[in-house]
């Protein structure tokens, strides 16, 4: 995917899967007919032949560049478990990949993501356009500088939040936390900030990166997920934005399980407990009106003890005064 | 006998305001961490984490403290209700808070340097110091380091019954904290405890004409 290519049409890849109304050949979620799948599989496992780690140690030909082979490789398991995985590689690669020698162009032939996913693109595209990604970027960003088609699944599928997060945060510190990566996309003379300096300020710092995705706070909040990065100007700050009882990452990290909540022990936000206890999320309201009773039942004795007390004091002084 | 006795050692007096000032902070900051969307807290949720996280590991350092200092000085036995007789004693003092106090009688327990507690306190005080204590410590210790938490518990994250005994018993000391406050004022005069609790001198009567202050044992 070379940098020139516009936003939209370098997306193709990534939002195949996204997509609701995607085409035949876009993941589906429906069970595949067996032999249609053993068809992709048959189809995709003749790319793999080469353009895996397997395919270099065991070329079925020799007359390749093998230097140039190293840099595209694959691995089969990762894919086939990907949102794209029943998709055939020739699909988004074209017909051409199916020959060999490919040829010079094959790489500028990849579908753009939006042939397959154009509603999302579309809306993506927007949100990106605001995103600090595309300030000063934005000719050297497409969908493929974060997402990798070949191995990226869509949280919805993952399902585990803790999945969830250590593929999307990968993303981000895939160049984060890489001055070499860093420096591809960023601005000449731009340094990359120390991710532990910049996020000092937050409170138990690598419990939250390791249950929470970067998303959370560097993407504007609102009732599904945006494309539009915050830089630290913008990001979130406001822990009880999560750490409440209308905490945000109902619509974030935990959408997709929101939905098949049950009350467990009558905690709010009880599908958090699956993962992780947010302390001011999870809340248990009987336990809190509990404590708050014992509170005022304690109050309520202490100052009818001391009433009496005083009372009794005063009583006892007017017995003891001379008539 | 009027008699004057010194009741409690320079580091029992250190430790225990030193306590109070730690647990009375762990509350202000602990209630702003769990309700942290009310109004009505008076600390950001950011600025309660790092207190609660400071002050928390002050006070499992003042417990480990207290727990040596207290088998080393012998005062871990004034924790220890003693029969028989416990009950008895226990209703007396039941009564004297209920009913005696108000006619303006003696407390019917006189501190001792080997009873300083009555039998309700020292049962309380047990409880509070050598039960609950411990469990907030420990919980607080292990939601500060959550990789030390079960993976699993019960089918949900393993940090979720250490945070809810966190907060449960946390909330309860707390609440014992109120109720000793106001207890403190239930001596032979209203701040005589207080006075006793900052100088380490007890003013009253020691029963069966002792006078000394030297500890029996």
């Amino acid at each position: 995917m070379h940098a020139g290519r516009s936003f939209a049409t370098a997306i193709l890849p990534l939002v195949l899967a996204l997509t609701p109304s995607a085409p035949a050949h876009a993941q589906s979620t429906v069970a595949l007919d067996p032999a249609k799948l053993a068809e992709i599989r048959e189809s995709n496992a003749k790319c793999f032949a080469c353009h895996s780690a397997d395919g270099l140690k065991s070329p079925p030909r020799q007359d390749m560049d093998f230097d140039k082979l190293k840099s595209l490789l694959h691995d089969p398991a990762l894919y086939e478990t990907s949102s794209h995985g029943r998709v055939e590689c020739r699909t988004c690669h074209g017909v051409g990949s199916t020959t060999f020698p490919h040829g010079a162009t094959l790489k500028a032939q990849v579908s753009p993501c939006s042939e397959c996913h154009a509603a999302k693109v579309y809306r993506i595209e927007t949100q990106f356009e605001a995103s600090v990604h595309a300030k000063t970027q934005k000719d050297k960003f497409t969908c493929w500088s974060c997402h990798d088609g070949h191995v990226y699944n869509i949280a919805a599928k993952i399902g585990t939040p803790a999945k969830i997060v250590a593929q999307d945060n990968a993303m981000c510190l895939d160049c984060h936390n890489s001055d070499l990566q860093f420096s591809k996309f960023a601005p000449v003379g731009k340094r990359r900030p120390t991710i532990d300096t910049i996020h000092a300020w937050l409170p138990n710092t690598k419990s939250h990166w390791g249950s929470v995705r970067c998303v959370e706070c560097h993407t504007p909040a609102g009732r599904s997920f945006s494309h539009e990065i915050l830089d630290k100007s913008k990001a979130e700050k406001n822990c009880v934005s999560c750490h409440s009882r209308e905490s945000s990452l109902r619509t974030r990290l935990y959408r997709h399980l929101v939905s098949a909540e049950e009350e467990k022990f009558g905690f709010v936000n009880s599908i958090f407990l699956s993962q992780s206890y947010v302390i001011g999320a999870s809340r248990n309201p009987w336990i809190d009106w509990s404590v708050g009773a014992a509170a005022a039942l304690l109050a309520v004795g202490m100052l009818t003890h001391a009433l009496l007390r005083i009372g009794a004091a005063l009583w006892r002084r007017r017995e003891r005064r001379p008539p | 006998m009027k008699t004057r006795i010194y009741l409690l050692p320079l580091w029992l007096r250190l430790w225990h305001w030193s306590n109070a000032v730690l647990i009375i902070v762990l509350a202000v900051t602990g209630a702003s961490l769990h309700f942290a969307d009310s109004t009505l807290v008076p600390l950001s949720f950011a600025t309660a984490a790092q207190i609660h996280d400071l002050v928390g590991m002050s006070l499992a350092g003042l417990y480990v403290f207290f727990v040596i200092a207290n088998a080393v000085t012998g005062n871990w036995w004034q924790y220890i209700p003693k029969p028989p007789g416990i009950m008895a004693r226990s209703l007396k003092v039941t009564r004297y808070y209920a009913y005696g106090i108000m006619r303006g009688e003696r407390d019917p327990h006189e501190p001792t340097p080997d009873t300083n507690f009555n039998d309700m306190q020292a049962s309380a005080y047990l409880v509070v110091m050598y039960l609950m204590m411990p469990v907030v410590v420990i919980t607080g210790l292990i939601f500060m380091f959550p990789q030390t938490a079960p993976d699993r518990l019960f089918g949900f994250d393993g940090l979720f019954p250490i945070a809810v005994l966190h907060y449960v018993i946390g909330a309860a000391v707390v609440l014992f904290a109120i109720l000793h406050v106001y207890l403190g004022t239930l001596g032979h005069t209203a701040t005589s405890q207080y006075k006793t609790m900052i100088t380490g001198w007890h003013e009253g009567d020691l029963p069966s004409g002792r006078t000394s202050s030297r500890r029996a044992r």
